[in-house]
């Protein structure tokens, strides 16, 4: 089990002044698995997911990524180690185009600089082309390459949300996390985002997702943990998630 | 912009530059045309930091003078060649700014603001006091004109020339760079500091990267202005020429390359037609700044620009 | 002997005014968390207001320094209905840059209005310096650590005893959650913006004697006060005060020791050292807002 461990949450405790956001929070993600964490308002997900990409720093214990103990780091190191993030209000740049999202999501796999851009040495006008290739090839997958040219800001959301996890893919990580990707879309865009997901996985990325959507997590997901005001509830596969009183009782029962 | 548009903006302008190098022979309008090039370049330096990064230099005054002191120290109290002052005073502009820059800019906006503030002012006291190498408050004579070949670049004709020349240089490359890896790095950053973050953008460092950036084009135009003038004095670069530039960038446009030529001109010419302007000039300048960013927080140029766009597709 | 006690008290008390100035930038930091470029400008409007009802309309120093600083703060209430509250999005640069504008706008207001000479101001009471350690101490100096006394303790009585006093504090944690409870975020917002200004007014009332009133001495104080705060970190009214003193007691030696010529420069090299090592300042918070 060790060994296929991509991501160890080890006794994550984080608190903004009385509030304990998160304590004591631990579990493992293992390579290659669709992961979810679900639980209600305010059960400390969106602390978690912050506190995995860098963006707060836990006030105790240990994230380790692939052996490498990673809390505290900054953002863009996080990046570049292979962990890539969407955000749950889609936040696209919008005075870029659809392209060039995908590509500012390339930055940490591309070199060129100052004056490289400037000159455009031989080899900047190579890594721009494969860049574009790439996020072209990214566009593609999740079936956006028409638009590619359209600024980002004029899609409809379901689609920037595609656009994000385009971006977010274009980083070449290990570890995709998914901040409620679900939230906002129809029946019919979940659906595919479930599909796209699993595709995701197929080629060979950990997925990580924060989730509301119940009929989602339940599907696509390997493994599932439950968060519950800040602390660890429970963790299983869906089956045992649904089977688990406690959860029922906590979660699903109190949200009717 | 695209490679295309790009060769085509850039042709035009080569261009305008041939025909008013050719047609312009009245010596006060090529000083005028030539201090218009100095400040155009003055102004998209600083909008590289205002429009890419969304961050404010209040002390740019300090960048100029670095260059134009810089040179005209090395030239003629040292004797040097003014191409082997170039590269240092550059370097030295990027460099002061990087380690200005590195501490102040992972923080919110006020701190560079403040700190570009006092550098600015303790530029101008260095320039005013240092007497032994600046020449204090009358300031310094004697700077030596530049040299390509045997032609000598000197205000007027030639001056005039090397000066858009520069400028076309610039305009090329800053638009280069808004359209790479960089460039996009900065927008997105524009847009969204978090999200870009989030791609792996390193904010803080990116945000330095740009400052130096933008301290050099400025160093460079106090460069061409040492020599071309030949004489410099502290109240060139005073914290009045920082709120010029500042107010030059508002009124061509924040983010907008080709709007600095506008801002330049307007700050350029207004003086100049105006006579009274000067006692009015620091209120003029005052109600401009709040007005624009009040209004049309994009700067003048955008704010129309869009205006206009909006008009156009309601109707 | 006598030498460092005159350095230490000529350093006082420029430091009391820098902390007064201070004060002013972190009673609206903890209101609006904006940085008013202008507050310079107020000083100097302090200055010169107290020449004009002075020695133009020949009013009493008991009537004429209240009359200043009521005047000065309704300025600063004017500059945050007209030029702060119309903007729809309030990031950083551009308050700033319309606060600079209105700094240059008044400073280009003041010189029309008091022309470019500096004015001499009478001081507030006997000019005969007192004796005090073999150092000789301006009388003006003890008035100066007495207002700014005095301004201090009644600034701790407001924000700790009064309701007002504690929902700016509020709003300083947590506007959106004081707004919540009802506190009318907006207002606060005058207040501070009225507070702030009429301090920087009395600091230039108070310092007038001692440097002459002059169009152009706005940003220099400014930018050393915005340095004494952030010395002792950017929020806190204690801070202020020590980041002040600091300060002004700072330059006074190195000026004592140095050179005169570098007293403008230790403000700065101090503010970019704190910027390097500790920007939340002495006495702030550690956590100070990366972005």
């Amino acid at each position: 089990m060790a060994d296929r461990t991509i991501l160890h949450i080890d006794g994550v405790s984080k608190a903004f002044g009385g509030v304990q956001a998160l304590y004591r929070v631990g579990f493992r993600v293992a390579k290659g698995h669709i992961q979810a964490v679900i639980g209600p308002n305010g059960a400390g997900k969106t602390t978690l997911f912050n506190v995995i990409t860098g963006a707060t720093c836990p006030d105790e214990g240990r994230i380790v990524l692939e052996g490498m103990e990673i809390q505290g780091r900054p953002m863009h190191e996080l990046v570049a180690r292979g962990i890539a993030r969407t955000f749950q209000n889609v936040e696209l740049f919008a005075s870029l185009t659809v392209l060039e999202n995908v590509l500012v999501g390339r930055h940490v796999r591309t070199r060129c600089g100052l004056v490289g851009a400037m000159v455009r040495w031989p080899w900047v006008e190579r890594e721009e082309r494969g860049a574009r290739d790439a996020a072209m090839e990214l566009l593609g997958f999740v079936g956006l390459e028409e638009v590619a040219h359209k600024m980002s800001g004029d899609l409809p959301f379901g689609w920037q949300r595609l656009v994000e996890i385009a971006r977010a893919l274009a980083s070449d990580p290990r570890l995709l996390l998914l901040d409620e990707p679900a939230a906002g879309l129809n029946a019919v865009e979940t659906a595919a985002l479930a599909d796209l997901i699993q595709k995701i996985r197929s080629r060979g990325i950990t997925v990580v997702l924060v989730e509301h959507d119940m009929n989602l997590t339940m599907d696509i997901s390997d493994r599932i943990v439950v968060l519950d005001r800040g602390r660890k509830l429970a963790e299983g596969t869906p089956r045992e998630i649904q089977a688990d009183e406690a959860v029922m009782e906590a979660y699903l029962g109190r949200k009717g | 912009m695209t490679g295309k548009r790009r060769l085509w903006a850039t042709t035009a302008f080569a261009g305008a530059i041939a025909v008013a190098s050719m047609a312009v022979s009245n010596a006060y309008h090529q000083q005028l045309l030539t201090v218009i090039g100095i400040h155009t370049l003055l102004a998209l330096g600083l909008n590289m930091l205002m429009g890419y990064a969304g961050q404010i230099s209040l002390g740019h005054a300090a960048f100029y003078g670095l260059g134009a002191y810089g040179t005209g120290i090395l030239t003629t109290h040292y004797g040097w060649s003014p191409w082997a002052a170039f590269p240092l005073v550059l370097v030295a502009a990027g460099a002061v700014a990087y380690v200005i820059g590195r501490p102040t800019l992972k923080l919110s906006g006020y701190y560079l603001a403040m700190g570009t503030l006092g550098l600015g002012i303790i530029g101008h006291v260095i320039f005013r006091e240092w007497d032994s190498m600046t020449g204090g408050a009358s300031g310094m004579v004697g700077i030596p004109p530049l040299q390509v070949g045997g032609t000598v670049l000197s205000l007027g004709r030639s001056g005039m020339i090397l000066v858009w020349v520069v400028v076309l240089m610039a305009f090329f490359f800053c638009d280069r760079l808004v359209d790479s890896r960089i460039g996009r790095a900065l927008r997105a950053l524009g847009d969204s500091q978090g999200a870009a973050a989030a791609c792996g953008v390193d904010t803080g460092r990116l945000k330095a990267v740009i400052f130096s950036f933008s301290a050099v084009l400025t160093a460079l135009a106090g460069f061409l202005y040492a020599h071309l003038v030949g004489f410099i004095s502290p109240s060139s670069f005073d914290f009045l020429m920082s709120i010029r530039m500042v107010t030059m960038v508002v009124i061509g446009g924040m983010a907008s390359i080709y709007g600095s030529l506008f801002g330049a001109s307007v700050i350029t010419l207004l003086p100049e037609w105006l006579h009274v302007f000067s006692d009015y000039e620091m209120m003029v300048y005052g109600l401009v700044l709040m007005l624009v960013m009040i209004f049309l927080p994009q700067g003048l140029t955008r704010g129309v620009l869009d205006a206009l766009e909006g008009v156009k597709s309601e109707s | 002997m006598s030498e460092i006690v005159q350095y230490l008290m000529s350093g006082l008390t420029a430091g009391a005014i820098y902390a007064v100035i201070a004060l002013g930038y972190t009673l609206l930091y903890n209101a609006t968390e904006l940085v008013n470029f202008a507050q310079g400008e107020f000083v100097m409007l302090g200055s010169l207001g107290l020449f004009t009802f002075l020695s133009v309309l020949g009013w009493p120093l008991w009537a004429a320094f209240p009359a200043v600083t009521l005047v000065v703060g309704l300025l600063g209430v004017v500059l945050e209905r007209l030029a702060i509250r119309p903007v729809k999005k309030p990031e950083p640069i551009t308050l700033i840059i319309i606060t600079v504008g209105a700094s240059i706008f008044l400073r280009g207001l003041a010189m029309l209005l008091w022309g470019k000479d500096p004015h001499s101001v009478p001081g507030f009471a006997a000019a005969a310096p007192i004796r005090v350690l073999g150092a000789a101490i301006m009388p003006q100096s003890l008035w100066i650590l007495a207002v700014v006394g005095l301004l201090m303790g009644g600034l701790h009585l407001f924000s700790k005893h009064t309701l007002t006093g504690k929902a700016m504090e509020a709003c300083a944690i947590h506007r959106s959650g004081a707004w919540i409870l009802g506190i009318p975020s907006d207002r606060m917002a005058q207040l501070a913006f009225a507070m702030s200004a009429a301090l920087g007014g009395i600091g230039g009332i108070i310092i007038s004697p001692i440097t002459m009133a002059g169009y152009d001495m706005g940003t220099m104080l400014g930018l050393k006060g915005f340095c004494a705060a952030m010395l002792g970190g950017l929020g806190s009214h204690w801070g202020a005060v020590v980041g002040g003193l600091l300060l002004g007691v700072l330059e006074s030696l190195g000026v004592g020791f140095f050179s005169s010529g570098i007293k403008d420069a230790i403000a700065f090299l101090l503010l970019l050292a704190i910027l390097m090592a500790r920007p939340s300042g002495l006495l702030g918070p550690k956590a100070v807002t990366r972005f």
